[in-house]
């Protein structure tokens, strides 16, 4: 066979496009070689397979019941690498197999459900699972105080709001304040070009200006305000007439031995509660320093 | 050799004849009510489950689960020898047993799963990745110890030769049998097995079916992962126990060693290929360089 293979290269050799095809032919193998580096031998003898198969299988008039084996009758399509939909895809697996066992065992007269008063050792001890409900509450504990902190800091950003708010306010009425007073000032040029005009150079008006609304008083009193009626003004602000004699004594008090109304000092011991009353004394010394040490 | 190829092409013809029928009177056998026969067959298995040398605390872990949810395991001590996978048969047969589970641990880090027939086969080597035990505090079900669980295979095994054999390996292994010694006698989880991306997908769920929310209402199944979770790998089958002809090999399955050689390897690239720039650099640096002449700085401002 190598010799007359080596006498077909020969043959070709002496055709002028012969060496072409066979130089390409073995780079492309060596370009092959090196993105798969090894190809693997792949083994799958079916036949050999089912007869093993057969020979440990169990006896197929076995009772479910001794082995418990459900088949799912779907295929798992999910994409692998997308976590949530994979594990839900086996969570369905798990249910359709758990219901139809049961219905299975129903069948069967098989005891499926753990009785409420069957206590045994269980898979995790109660000291795991205790761990696992601390983590599940701090877990919710950690959320919370997340969400928590979180509110915090959209308040904090919302009082800083409100903070510039009130600059920009205050900054607001400072600029009017200065053009109120700009204001005035034009208007009173012409007073300060001639002082005599009006003597008095401190007037109201500026503080009225300044302030954010004028006085009524200064309105009142303006030199173009009504006066109020003597009458009135006597009674809101007293008639200005006697005054020294009025806490003489009259004939009629010196009779009256009644308590005065606003409870003065009154009788004194009358009935002895006004001795009482009066007990809020001043402590004697001794006490006062001991008071003053102890605070 | 020529022996068994002939039983093998005896056994395709006889399958080609009475495959189809068989497998559908086992269908029917799973879902049918089963008239109690006279003499009650059993299904009798015991799991040997031991470790070779050198497994870390995680794989040790998820051993020891195994262990608490499967009541007819048998636990042994961790076999001392890797070259030496022919002990195994002989271990299963003093501690009575027909199956085993050897987890074998390379490198400490790849933990790579054998579960096998013992006297006679067969075999299967898979890989174990993404393995969560069931210390970790995620997985919040419970179950009693030593219930039997349900087991659950999706469709995908039943569509290749190699599924359908692992599935009944597995049937046998993971399989409480109703007279284990400690078994008890309700049923409250459920493992699955599912095909995914080439790979067998292990879950262990919880059946709750009452709704803790609402007791005194309809009684709702729901689930409650109670773990330990795992990511097999099938590389291959063989005929016999822990040896003999391989009868499947996964193509697609890469070796972690190869991945991480892989992976080194492209850093070393990187790597080498620095240090010849920066070789090179200083090579044209040493040609471009300039003879001394009289108006060279240090001359001039002596």
């Amino acid at each position: 066979m190598p010799a007359h293979n080596l006498s077909e290269d020969v043959s070709d050799d002496e055709a002028s496009f012969a060496p072409r095809p066979v130089d390409e032919i073995s780079d492309a193998e060596s370009v092959d070689e090196d993105a798969v580096p090894r190809q693997k031998i792949e083994i799958d003898n079916k036949i050999a397979l089912e007869r093993i198969r057969n020979t440990i299988r169990l006896d197929p008039s076995l009772s479910w019941t001794e082995t418990l084996v459900v088949s799912y009758p779907e295929t798992i399509d999910v994409d692998v690498d997308d976590d949530l939909n994979r594990e839900l895809a086996f969570y369905k697996q798990a249910l359709h197999s758990a219901q139809a066992a049961k219905s299975l065992a129903a069948k069967h007269n098989f005891p499926f459900t753990r009785p409420s008063d069957y206590f045994a050792e269980m898979v995790k001890s109660d000291a795991h699972m205790e761990r696992i409900r601390q983590r599940l509450l701090d877990e919710s504990a950690a959320i919370k105080r997340s969400e928590e902190k979180r509110k915090e800091r959209e308040g904090k950003k919302f009082g800083k709001q409100v903070q510039m708010e009130k600059l920009q306010e205050r900054q607001r009425g400072k600029k009017e304040m200065e053009e109120r007073l700009k204001g005035l000032k034009r208007k009173r040029k012409g007073a300060l070009d001639n002082p005599q005009e009006d003597d008095d150079g401190f007037d109201v008006e500026v503080e009225d200006a300044v302030s954010d609304r004028p006085t009524k008083r200064a309105r009142g009193a303006g030199p173009g305000g009504k006066k109020l009626p003597r009458q009135v003004r006597d009674k809101k602000f007293g008639f200005g007439g006697p005054r020294k004699r009025a806490k003489q004594n009259t004939k009629a008090s010196t009779d009256n031995f009644e308590p005065r109304a606003g409870g003065g000092k009154g009788v004194r011991g009358a009935k002895g509660k006004g001795g009482a009353k009066a007990g809020a004394k001043r402590p004697g010394k001794s006490r006062r320093m001991a008071a003053r040490s102890r605070s | 050799m020529a022996s068994v190829l002939k039983a093998q092409k005896i056994n395709a013809s006889k399958t080609d004849v009475k495959g189809k029928g068989k497998r559908k009177a086992e269908e029917i056998d799973e879902e049918d009510v089963q008239v109690p026969a006279p003499k009650k067959l059993k299904n009798k298995q015991r799991v040997l489950l031991l470790s070779s040398r050198g497994i870390t605390h995680r794989m040790r872990h998820l051993m020891n689960d195994l262990e608490a949810l499967l009541p007819h395991v048998k636990k042994d001590a961790k076999l001392d020898s890797k070259n030496h996978l022919h002990l195994l048969p002989e271990l299963a047969d003093l501690n009575n047993c027909n199956n085993t589970l050897y987890f074998e641990s390379r490198r400490h880090e790849d933990l790579y799963l054998w579960a096998a027939k013992t006297p006679n086969g067969p075999s299967i080597k898979m890989h174990v990745q993404n393995v969560h035990t069931m210390d970790e505090l995620k997985m919040t079900g419970n179950c009693l110890k030593g219930s039997r669980g349900i087991l659950s295979f999706d469709k995908s095994f039943d569509e290749s030769e190699w599924g359908r054999l692992t599935k009944e390996v597995f049937t046998h292994i993971f399989g409480v049998p109703q007279t284990a010694r400690k078994a008890k006698p309700f049923i409250d989880h459920v493992l699955t097995f599912s095909v995914l991306d080439n790979k067998i997908w292990f879950r262990n769920f919880q059946i709750i079916e009452k709704d803790p929310l609402q007791p005194n209402g309809p009684p709702q199944m729901s689930m409650v992962e109670i773990g330990p979770r795992f990511v097999l790998t099938p590389i291959r089958i063989f005929e016999g126990a822990f040896g003999g002809a391989t009868v499947y090999s996964n193509p697609e399955f890469v070796s972690p060693t190869a991945v991480r050689a892989a992976l080194r390897g492209e850093k070393g690239e990187k790597y080498g290929k620095r240090k010849h720039a920066e070789q090179e650099r200083s090579e044209r640096k040493e040609g471009r360089r300039r003879e001394e002449d009289e108006l060279a700085v240090s001359k001039v401002f002596a």
